[in-house]
């Protein structure tokens, strides 16, 4: 399979977590955890610098958790005036608990009415589009 | 082993007028070459002499481009240090240890931004290794990512907006005295600040540092020769870099604590190689990304707290001259203008001098702090002869 993504890399970062953006590809929630010794890394590296492995399960998760911090874009920012026409919109910060509490970013969908830290939410898997750069990404959904 | 403590210092300062962002007319390298002669004059050193160059983040105005202009005779030591603003005072570490073993003399460390010549600022800062984790997610400026920290340093930590304002409020009425400042002709009442335009939730526009064209640059000689040069010596102390562990290049995933600098052990290591604690500190500068950062340094460097925050962060207590800590006394990353925080030290040098436009007097531990948040920083404290 030809991934989007591949197609359309950034490159920035630590640029292990290539097999976090072909699993939301394949929609599936995957995060990295030590075959070794279990540890969680995120974002994804190349070595567990607890334990020395080189290894790591993708392990496949339901996207879900809490609030950790969120912001309110009111300003097209230049490398992501895609989003223009959204403006303003929210990207929130979700702790995972079942990936010891790794902090994945995404936008929020649905209504924000009364969002605040510590709200549980829950994700939706999006394909590639204009908006993610033809990245697949996940979006949130304040549980109510 | 031995330490840097009051073995270098601070002798020549020169800092270029500050052009509203895209206005220079003047590419970076020439504003680094004025920044540069100006310094060495105002030390009473000839360009000349110059052999080391160290400077931070994505400096392009290098030694190897710069020395035909300056008649450099030797370029004998030249570094980058990592990685954006908060390699400031881990850069005079670099010059003092360069003259320490003496593999330098006469070491300039300098910043130079024109982004008429080059792209937007905080493009150029982000030196393009911004992870996909944001940009897909519609983050891409600091504004936006440090937001992220600010809602918890107010939200789950407590901090109230009131000590947000206060801190631009400082900033603003000291830059009313200070002739380069760019927002000098901005007088920040409660009003002004509380109907500014949202940037990023809880940033308005207040809130967030500037961007502009300039160059700045200070000469690090050895105590020494300091002695008998032209002003009066500001001595580096202690100024120590890095990172903790469980920090570094994670992606909002930083585990020891989050809302604030990420400065906490810099600053114990150097309270601990100076001899002297925040109870010490007569004036400092505090690297302002976005002044929720700026709240954050000061509570790592032990100022005050997540709980007296409010209490103790206010306009009176923040201005010179008789405030319990001015800040930001050339109006500084806000209000001043931004250089990628250099003017910072350039203003730091001043109070030890005893010139800056907002003097605290008889100042003798000025403090400078790094880029706040950054996966990477570093503070630095400067001392009068008395402190050594
Ligand atoms: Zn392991």
């Amino acid at each position: 399979m030809e991934y989007s993504f591949e197609a359309h890399k950034i490159i920035g970062g630590i640029g292990a977590d290539d097999e976090y953006w072909r699993s939301l590809e394949n929609n599936e929630f995957r995060l990295p955890q030590c075959a070794k010794c279990g540890k969680w890394t995120w974002p994804a590296h190349f070595r567990c610098g607890d334990c020395g492995s080189w290894d790591f399960n993708w392990v496949k998760l339901e996207p879900e958790g809490n609030i950790f911090s969120w912001t309110r874009s009111w300003y097209a920012f230049d490398r992501v005036r895609e989003r223009t026409e959204d403006i303003p919109y929210i990207t929130v910060l979700t702790e995972i608990p079942e990936a010891d509490n790794a902090r994945i970013l995404g936008v929020l969908k649905g209504d924000d009415t009364g969002i605040q830290i510590g709200l549980p939410v829950r994700g939706s898997i999006e394909p590639p589009s204009e908006k993610t750069k033809f990245y697949p990404s996940i979006t949130w959904e304040i549980i109510r | 082993m031995t330490d840097i403590r009051g073995k270098t210092a601070i002798v020549g300062v020169g800092q270029t007028p500050y052009f509203k962002r895209g206005t220079s007319e003047h590419p970076a390298l020439k504003l680094c070459l004025e920044a540069i002669v100006e310094a060495s004059e105002d030390a009473g050193l000839d360009p000349k002499d110059i052999d080391g160059f160290v400077s931070y983040a994505s400096e392009n105005s290098d030694a190897q481009k710069l020395m035909a202009g300056l008649g450099t005779r030797e370029v004998r030591f030249a570094s980058l240090t990592w990685i954006h603003g908060g390699g400031i005072p881990g850069a005079l570490s670099i010059a003092a240890a360069a003259i320490m073993t003496g593999q330098a003399e006469v070491v300039a460390v300098y910043r130079s931004m024109a982004e008429s010549f080059g792209q937007r600022l905080r493009v150029d800062v982000a030196q393009n290794d911004t992870a996909a984790q944001y940009l897909v997610n519609g983050i891409e400026s600091p504004t936006q990512i440090l937001a992220l920290r600010a809602q918890r340093l107010m939200q789950h930590h407590g901090v109230p907006r009131s000590a947000l304002r206060a801190v631009s409020q400082a900033s603003y009425y000291h830059a009313r005295n200070n002739a380069r400042a760019v927002g000098r002709q901005i007088e920040l009442d409660d009003e002004t600040y509380d109907n500014s335009r949202m940037i990023a939730d809880p940033y308005r526009l207040f809130d967030c540092s500037r961007e502009n064209d300039g160059a700045c640059a200070v000469l690090v000689v050895s105590a020494e020769r300091a002695k008998h040069l032209r002003q009066k010596p500001a001595y580096i102390l202690a100024a120590p870099m890095g990172t903790p562990g469980g920090g570094g290049a994670l992606e909002e995933n930083w585990r020891p604590y989050y809302a604030t600098a990420g400065q906490v052990e810099l600053a114990n290591r150097m309270w601990a190689s100076s001899g002297y604690g925040p109870k010490d500190v007569d004036v400092a500068q505090i690297y302002m990304n976005n002044n929720s950062m700026g709240i954050g340094a000061m509570i790592d460097h032990g100022f005050c707290t997540f709980e007296n925050a409010g209490e103790f962060l206010t306009l009176e207590n923040l201005t010179a001259p008789s405030g319990k800590l001015p800040i930001n006394t050339s109006g500084g990353d806000l209000a001043e203008g931004f250089i990628h925080g250099m003017g910072l030290l350039a203003e730091a040098t001043r109070q030890i001098r005893g010139d800056s436009t907002n003097q605290v007097p008889g100042a003798k531990l000025s403090l400078m702090t790094g880029g706040p948040g950054d996966t990477m920083s570093s503070t630095g404290l400067l001392g009068a002869e008395e402190t050594l």
